[in-house]
C-alpha cells in the first residue's frame, strides 16, 4: 500500500507541475497571475502585482493581494500584463474571404449585424495573438450613411457571452471632399428630428388618429439624436470635421471621427466639443506623413479622447499593437497610447463596465508579454479572454513543429 | 499503431530499487528516443495483415518488411528482425497505395489551360502544380491532402486542362512530402492531348480556329509534321555543323522538343477522346506517326474493344458516376450519353485492354467540390458490381495505373525493392463500408483516419 | 553649407531659439560637414560593425570617404576632425536590397512581358521633391531619415523580366557620383503581379516563354562567340551576328556575372525559379518569398539567398494586391525560419514611392526590430538590413560593415538600432554628413 500512497502523491504532483502553457480551467477554481508589472490603464503601472482570476472575471488586482488557497498559481515574474486590447473600427471578419469589397447591409431591426460576420476565417486567432481581445466590426465604410456594425471579442466558444453589443452605431462616411454628401446627411438629421418630435407628439398626445410613418432609417438616427448612439464618421478633411461640429451642435448627438487624418489641426475645438477621434498610425504606409503622426499627440494633449484603429483589412488586426508603438514613437505618452486601445476604445463603445482596463469585476482580458508592452522586439506569450487561455506561444509554436 | 511498449509507470512491487524496473524504464527511453525520429532507417515490420500485393494471390496474415522506405520483402512467414518496429495490422487488409492515373489536382482554374492557342505543347504542368496553395481562400494545404489520403492515394498523374488540343505535358507526382520537396516521379510524363467536342468548342465560340473535328487532327497533324522537320534538321545540325548565314543552326524550340520526344516514343501522348471515332482518330494519328499512345476518358471505348487491344492502347476510365454528372451539367453531348456503358470497364478488360480507373478530378475551392479522388475504391467497386473482375477493379487502381504512366518499377504493387507506399484499410478495399485506416508514403505515415470519424 | 533639413519648409518659420540653436548645431557641424577630404574621427558610445562584437567606447577612423580604421584603441591623428559619439550608437548605413524607388509608377514597366534590355537606373529619379528638385546636391532624404544609405532600385514586377536593376546609394555630389553598380542583376517576377494585358495565361505559359527567352539567350550567346572565334579571314566571310540588346543582357546571366532576382512567393512559383536556374545555370535570388519557408532546406542546400519583405506581413497595406491565396502561408517568422536553416536573409521594403508618397524605407530598423520578434536574434536582424544586403547585391566589397577599407557609410542612432524610440540623428555617406535630424522629426 505505500507504493500506492506513493503514487498518491506523485501523480498529482506530476500533474500540476505541467507548465502554464496548458489552458487554465475556465471558470473553475482561481487563477492567480504573479509577479508581472501589471499595467491596468486604470492607474500607474504594478510591479510585481497580482490579478485574481474567476469565473471569468477579475477578482482583484493589486500589489499584495491574498492569494486563496487551492488557486492555480502561474508565475509571471518578468513578464508585462496589459488589458486585452481593443479596436473600436475594423472590418475582421466583415468580408468576403475572397473579395475584400464591402457587402452592403441593408438597415433594419430585422437584420443582425452579427449574421454578416464570418466568425471561421483565421484572421480572428491572428488578431488574439496579436493581443486584440475585442473590436467594433462591420462592413462597409463606403456607403453615406447606414451599415451596421457588431461590439465582439475575438474569442470564445459561447457566442452570447462574446458578443458585447449588437446594435453598434450610426455609421456615416465621407471620403472625399463633396459637398453633396454633407447637405445629404444634413437634410437627413433634420428630417429626424422631425420625425423624433411627430412620434413624441404622438406617444405624448392621446394617440387619436393614425400614428405617423415607420422610417427604418429615420429610426436609426432618431437614436443618434436620443445620443443612445454615436455618431461616427470617416474623416479626413478640416472643412468636413468643422461642418460635422456645426451639426452636432445642432442636433446635439454624440460624435466620434474615424481616420480623423487632419484632426490635429483643430485639436482645441475637438476637445472643445467632446469630439472623440480614432486613428490609424499604420496608415502612414499609404500616405500620411510624420505630421500626422505627431498629430496623435497634439489631440491628447489639447484633451481629446483618442483611440486607436487597424481598420482590418487595410492594416491587418494583429497589428494594433505596432499602432501604439508609432503614436508612442511619435510623442504620444506610454500610458496614453495604452489607454488609447484598451479603455478609451472600451468606453466609445459603451462596454466599459466590462472591458478596457484590469480592475476588479471586468471580464478578465489579459495579454503577457515577455518585455516591455509597447516595444516591436517584445513577444505575446498568452492571451487570456473572459478568463480562458485563448492564445498561448509556446504551444502554438510547437505545434506546427517547424 | 502498437508500439513495443513496457510501462514506464509500472509500480514497483518493492521499496527497493530493483534493477529490473530501472532497466526496464532505460529500455524504454531508448525505444522512445529510437522511435522519436521514425525516419525509415530501421526496419519496420506490418504484421497480420492480409497482403493484397497485386502480384498474385492474397497473402492471409502476411508480413511487409519495410527498410529505407523501400519493400525489403513481403510474405507469410518472414523472419522479423528484433530491432524491428513493429505494427500490428490486426487482420486489417494491407494494398499498394493507390494510383489516380488522370488528375488535374493542385491547378488553379487559371492556370489550366491557355485559352488563346489550341496548340501549346511547351507548356508543362509540374510548373503549375500547386497542391499547397489555398485556391479561393480556403484552407488549403491540409484539408486537401487529407482528402487525397483519406481515398489511399499515394501517386496521381497531374495533366494540363481539356480546354486545348494539346495543353502541354503532364506529370507523375507523389502526394506526400513537403511543399515544393513531394517525389516527382516522372515528368515530363507524357504530351497531353484533348479531341472530341471540347476544345473545338473553347475555340469556336472565340470564332478561331480549331473549330471542327477535321481541324483538330489537322492541327495535330500540322503540328506533328514540323516537329518531325525540326527533329531532321536538328540531326542534320548535330552531323555537319553548317556554316554561313544559309546554313544557321536552327533555333531549339521547346514546343517542338516536346513532340519530338513523343515521336522517338519517350513519353506517351495522353489522349482524351470518348467516341469510337474520335478514339479511332487517336489510334490513326498514333499510327502514322509511330507514338504511343494512351487513351483517356473511353467512354464509347467498349464498341472498339479489339481494336484497341490488338494495338495494346491502354484506356484510362473515368468514374462510371462522373458520366452522369458531367452531363447534367453540360459537358457532353446526347450522343456521347447514349454511348455511356457501366460494364464499359468490364468489356475492355474482358477484351484483353490494359485499363485504369481514374477520378479526372478537379480541386478548387475549400468545400466540397474538392478532389473525388477519395472515392476511388468506391468507382473500382461499382466496376466491379458492373461485372468487372474484383482483382482487375484493384489492378485498376494500382499496378495498371503504374504501368500507363511508365512507373511501375517504383510503385503499384507490393514487391521487393519497390516503394514502400502502403495502404491499411478496416476491410476489403472493395467493400462500401471499408475505410482507410493508415497512409504509408516511402514508409513513413502520412495519414492516420481521425477516430471521430 | 551643407545642413540638410528634413521639412525645410517649417525650419526657419519655426521662430528665433529654433533658428538659433540651427545655427549653432550647423556651426558645430561645419567641420564633420566637409566634402570627405580630411580625416574623421568618430569617438565614443556603442560601435557596431555587424561582422564582429560592438565594441564600446570605439572609435571609427575615416579618410577621403573610407574607413581606415575601426576599434577601442585607435589612435586618432591631431588633423582629425572629432565627432563625439559618446552615448550614442553608430554603425553602418543600411542596405534596402529591393526597392522602386526613385521611378515614376508609370514608368515602372513597360508593356511587353520580356524586356532585359530595360535599365532600372534610366528611370531613376530621386531626389527630394519630384518635379521640383533643388538641384545640386542630391539626396534622399525619406531614406536618409530611416538611416538607409544603399538601396536597390528595380522595375516593377509587372513583367516576366523587367530588366535590369541598379545598386545606388542615397547620397552623392553628382547623379553619377550615386551608382555603385549598375547593371545589379536581372529582375524577373513569377508570376507578374498584377497581372496585365498580354501575360501570358497561366504558370505554364509564362514558364514556357521563359525557357523560350532563356533558350533564344543561349543561342544567341553560342553564335556570337563562335562568330568571335574565327580568324579574322574567315570572320570576312561569315555573317557578324546582330547585337541584340535583350540577348545581351540575358548572356551577362548565363554567364554568371549578374544574378537573377526572381520575385516568387508561392511554393511553385519558387520551385519553377530553382528549375529554370538549373536548367540555364545562373545565379538565383529570391524575392519576397512568402512561402519560402516551406522550401528552406532546399533553398540552404543550393546556397540562394532570399530578400524577404516586410515582416509586418501580410497586406498591411498591400492586402488588395496580394492575393488571398497567400493569407494562410504567410509568417512573421519566415526570415528567422530561413536563417536558421542557413539561407542568406535581407530584409528589405519594396518601397515604391515617388513624390509624395512615403517610403516604408524609412522603418527598415523597426521592421528587423519585429523580426526578433519572430525569432531572429538582434544579431541576425541587423545583419539583414546590413552586410547580407550588401552580399546579397554584389557591393560588400564597399557598404554593409564598419571595417577598414569600406565606405565611410555610417549612421548615428540614439539608442540602441533595434529600439522603438531610437531615431537617426545623423547619416554619413562616404565620409560626408549626408543628414541630421533636425528639431521636428
Amino acid at each position: 500500500m505505500r507504493t500506492a500512497a506513493v503514487w498518491i502523491i506523485i501523480f498529482p504532483a506530476l500533474v500540476l507541475s505541467v507548465p502554464a502553457g496548458v489552458q487554465a480551467p475556465s471558470g473553475m477554481g482561481a487563477v492567480a497571475l504573479k509577479g508581472a508589472t501589471i499595467h491596468t490603464a486604470a492607474g500607474p503601472p504594478i510591479s510585481g502585482g497580482v490579478i485574481l482570476v474567476q469565473d471569468g472575471r477579475i477578482r482583484s488586482v493589486g500589489q499584495s493581494i491574498a492569494i486563496p488557497g487551492g488557486a492555480k498559481v502561474i508565475d509571471l515574474a518578468g513578464k508585462v500584463i496589459i488589458p486585452g486590447m481593443i479596436d473600436p473600427h475594423t472590418h475582421i471578419g466583415a468580408f468576403d474571404a475572397d473579395d475584400v469589397n464591402e457587402m452592403p447591409q441593408p438597415l433594419g431591426p430585422e437584420n443582425r449585424a452579427v449574421d454578416a460576420i464570418h466568425l471561421g476565417v483565421p484572421d480572428w486567432q491572428e488578431a488574439v495573438a496579436g493581443g486584440v481581445t475585442a473590436v467594433i466590426t462591420g462592413p462597409g465604410s463606403g456607403e453615406r450613411m447606414g451599415g451596421q456594425s457588431v461590439m465582439l471579442k475575438t474569442f470564445g466558444g459561447d457566442l452570447k457571452r462574446r458578443i458585447l453589443k449588437e446594435d453598434g452605431d450610426l455609421k456615416m462616411a465621407v471620403n472625399a471632399r463633396n459637398l453633396s454628401h454633407i447637405s445629404d446627411i444634413y437634410g437627413n438629421f433634420v428630417k429626424a428630428r422631425e420625425y423624433l418630435s411627430q412620434w413624441r407628439q404622438y406617444q405624448g398626445g392621446d394617440r387619436t388618429g393614425s400614428p405617423p410613418k415607420k422610417d427604418l432609417a429615420l429610426e436609426a438616427l432618431s437614436r443618434a439624436l436620443r445620443q443612445e448612439v454615436p455618431v461616427r464618421v470617416h474623416i479626413y478633411l478640416v472643412p468636413d470635421m468643422l461642418s460635422f461640429l456645426e451639426m452636432k451642435r445642432e442636433f446635439g448627438f454624440e460624435l466620434q471621427f474615424i481616420h480623423s487624418v487632419e484632426s490635429y489641426k483643430i485639436a482645441g475645438q475637438l476637445a472643445q466639443n467632446g469630439v472623440d477621434c480614432i486613428c490609424l498610425p499604420l496608415g502612414t504606409r499609404y500616405h500620411e506623413t510624420p505630421d500626422q503622426l505627431r498629430g496623435i499627440a497634439v489631440l491628447h494633449n489639447a484633451g481629446v479622447r483618442v483611440a486607436l484603429h487597424t481598420d482590418h483589412p487595410v492594416i491587418h488586426q494583429k497589428w494594433q499593437r505596432l499602432n501604439a508603438a508609432m503614436a508612442i514613437r511619435y510623442g504620444l505618452p506610454e500610458e496614453a497610447a495604452l489607454r488609447a486601445v484598451t479603455i478609451n476604445p472600451a468606453q466609445m463603445g459603451g462596454v466599459a463596465d466590462r472591458i478596457g482596463s484590469i480592475e476588479a469585476g471586468k471580464d478578465a482580458d489579459l495579454v503577457v508579454l515577455d518585455g516591455p508592452w509597447f516595444e516591436p522586439r517584445s513577444k505575446v506569450d498568452m492571451v487570456f479572454v473572459d478568463g480562458v487561455l485563448a492564445f498561448d506561444r509556446t504551444r502554438a509554436a510547437s505545434q506546427e513543429g517547424r | 499503431m502498437a508500439r513495443k511498449d513496457t510501462s514506464a509507470l509500472e509500480i514497483p512491487r518493492e521499496r527497493r530499487i530493483h534493477l529490473r524496473p530501472v532497466a526496464a524504464a532505460a529500455a524504454v527511453l531508448i525505444a522512445l528516443l529510437a522511435n522519436a525520429h521514425p525516419t525509415a532507417q530501421t526496419v519496420t515490420a506490418i504484421k497480420d495483415g492480409t497482403v493484397l500485393t497485386m502480384t498474385g494471390e492474397a497473402i492471409r496474415r502476411g508480413v511487409v518488411l519495410v527498410r529505407d522506405g523501400k519493400i525489403l520483402d513481403v510474405g507469410r512467414d518472414l523472419q522479423i528482425p528484433p530491432e524491428a518496429r513493429v505494427i500490428d495490422a490486426g487482420g486489417k487488409y494491407i494494398m499498394p497505395g493507390l494510383i489516380d492515373a488522370m488528375t488535374y489536382f493542385g491547378v488553379r482554374p487559371s492556370d489550366r489551360n491557355d485559352p488563346a492557342k489550341p496548340i501549346t505543347p511547351e507548356n508543362r504542368i509540374i510548373n503549375a502544380y500547386a497542391p499547397f496553395s489555398d485556391f479561393m481562400g480556403g484552407r488549403g494545404a491540409r484539408d486537401r491532402r487529407n482528402e487525397i489520403w483519406s481515398g489511399g492515394i499515394t501517386t496521381i498523374y497531374v495533366a494540363p486542362g481539356d480546354k486545348q488540343v494539346i495543353g502541354g505535358q503532364g506529370a507523375v507526382v507523389k502526394t506526400g512530402g513537403r511543399p515544393g520537396q513531394e517525389a516527382v516521379l516522372r515528368e515530363p510524363a507524357s504530351v497531353d492531348m484533348t479531341l472530341g467536342d471540347a476544345p473545338k468548342k473553347v475555340f469556336a465560340a472565340q470564332k478561331k480556329s480549331p473549330s471542327t473535328r477535321m481541324s483538330v487532327a489537322a492541327l495535330i497533324r500540322k503540328a506533328l509534321i514540323q516537329a518531325q522537320e525540326y527533329d531532321q534538321a536538328q540531326q542534320r545540325q548535330r552531323e555537319k555543323p553548317a556554316e554561313g548565314a544559309s546554313g544557321q543552326p536552327p533555333r531549339r524550340d521547346p514546343a517542338n522538343e516536346a513532340l519530338v520526344r513523343l515521336l522517338r516514343r519517350e513519353v506517351p501522348a495522353r489522349i482524351e477522346a470518348n467516341l469510337p471515332d474520335d478514339i479511332r482518330t487517336a489510334i490513326r494519328l498514333a499510327e502514322e506517326f509511330g507514338f504511343e499512345v494512351v487513351v483517356d476518358g473511353g467512354i464509347g471505348a467498349h464498341e472498339i474493344a479489339d481494336e484497341l487491344a490488338q494495338r495494346k492502347i491502354p484506356v484510362v476510365l473515368a468514374p462510371v458516376s462522373r458520366t452522369y454528372m458531367t452531363e447534367v451539367e453540360g459537358g457532353h453531348t446526347k450522343e456521347l450519353f447514349a454511348m455511356v456503358n457501366e460494364r464499359n470497364a468490364a468489356l475492355l478488360a474482358g477484351a484483353g485492354v490494359r485499363i485504369a480507373l481514374a477520378s479526372f478530378g478537379y480541386s478548387t475551392g475549400y468545400t466540397g467540390s474538392a478532389y473525388q479522388g477519395r472515392w476511388l475504391l468506391l468507382e473500382a467497386a461499382m466496376a466491379a458490381g458492373f461485372l468487372l473482375p474484383e482483382e482487375e477493379a484493384l489492378r485498376a487502381v494500382t499496378v495498371n495505373a503504374a504501368e500507363i504512366l511508365g512507373v511501375a518499377d517504383r510503385i503499384g504493387s507490393i514487391a521487393k525493392g519497390k516503394d514502400a507506399d502502403l495502404v491499411i484499410l478496416g476491410g476489403h478495399p472493395l467493400d462500401p463500408k471499408t475505410w482507410v485506416e493508415q497512409v504509408y508514403i516511402d514508409g513513413v505515415l502520412v495519414f492516420e483516419r481521425p477516430r471521430s470519424r | 553649407m551643407m545642413r540638410r533639413h528634413v521639412s525645410s519648409s517649417n525650419s526657419f518659420r519655426a521662430g528665433g531659439s529654433h533658428w538659433f540653436l540651427g545655427v549653432f548645431l550647423a556651426s558645430m557641424m561645419l567641420p564633420a560637414a566637409g566634402w570627405a577630404q580630411s580625416t574623421l574621427a568618430f569617438r565614443g558610445g556603442t560601435v557596431i560593425t555587424v561582422t564582429g562584437s560592438p565594441i564600446e567606447g570605439g572609435v571609427v577612423l575615416v579618410r577621403d570617404g573610407k574607413i581606415i580604421a575601426v576599434g577601442k584603441d585607435v589612435s586618432i591623428p591631431a588633423d582629425a576632425a572629432i565627432v563625439e559619439t559618446g552615448g550614442k550608437f553608430v554603425m553602418p548605413g543600411l542596405v534596402d536590397a529591393m526597392t522602386h524607388f526613385g521611378i515614376r509608377p508609370f514608368g515602372l514597366n513597360s508593356q511587353e512581358q520580356v524586356t532585359p534590355e530595360n535599365r532600372a537606373v534610366e528611370a531613376y529619379y530621386p531626389f527630394g521633391g519630384f518635379f521640383k528638385g533643388k538641384g545640386g546636391v542630391e539626396a534622399d532624404n525619406e531614406l536618409l531619415y530611416g538611416g538607409v544609405t544603399t538601396v536597390y532600385i528595380a522595375p516593377g514586377s509587372t513583367q516576366l523580366i523587367g530588366g535590369q536593376g541598379a545598386v545606388v546609394k542615397t547620397f552623392g555630389a553628382s547623379y553619377h557620383g550615386l551608382i555603385l553598380r549598375d547593371p545589379a542583376s536581372i529582375d524577373m517576377a513569377l508570376p507578374p503581379r498584377p497581372p496585365r494585358e498580354g501575360t501570358p495565361p497561366g504558370r505554364m505559359a509564362a514558364l514556357a516563354l521563359l525557357r523560350k527567352t532563356m533558350i533564344d539567350a543561349q543561342e544567341y550567346d553560342r553564335r556570337v562567340r563562335e562568330y568571335n572565334q574565327k580568324s579574322d579571314d574567315d570572320k570576312k566571310d561569315a555573317e557578324k551576328p546582330p547585337r541584340d540588346m535583350a540577348n545581351e543582357a540575358l548572356q551577362r546571366l548565363l554567364h554568371r556575372e549578374l544574378p537573377a532576382r526572381v520575385e516568387a512567393d508561392f511554393v511553385e512559383d519558387i520551385s519553377a525559379a530553382m528549375r529554370l536556374a538549373e536548367e540555364f545555370g545562373f545565379n538565383l535570388i529570391v524575392d519576397s518569398g512568402i512561402a519560402a519557408y516551406q522550401l528552406k532546406e532546399v533553398l540552404a542546400q543550393k546556397k540562394i539567398p532570399v530578400v524577404v519583405g516586410k515582416i509586418s506581413h501580410p497586406f498591411a497595406p498591400e492586402y488588395f494586391t496580394y492575393p488571398q491565396e497567400l493569407h494562410s502561408v504567410a509568417d512573421e517568422r519566415n526570415a528567422a525560419w530561413l536563417t536558421r536553416a542557413g539561407v542568406k536573409v535581407a530584409i528589405a521594403s519594396y518601397a515604391s514611392s515617388f513624390g509624395g508618397k512615403a517610403t516604408q524605407g524609412r522603418w527598415l530598423l523597426l521592421e528587423a526590430a519585429l523580426a526578433t520578434a519572430y525569432g531572429m536574434s538582434e544579431e541576425d536582424a541587423l545583419k539583414a538590413v546590413t552586410i547580407n544586403a550588401a552580399e546579397i547585391l554584389g557591393v560588400d566589397g564597399r557598404v554593409g560593415s564598419l571595417e577598414p577599407g569600406k565606405d565611410a557609410d555610417l549612421i548615428i542612432l540614439d539608442g540602441p538600432p533595434l529600439g522603438l524610440k531610437t531615431w537617426v540623428e545623423r547619416v554619413y555617406i562616404d565620409g560626408t554628413l549626408a543628414y541630421q535630424r533636425g528639431g521636428r522629426n
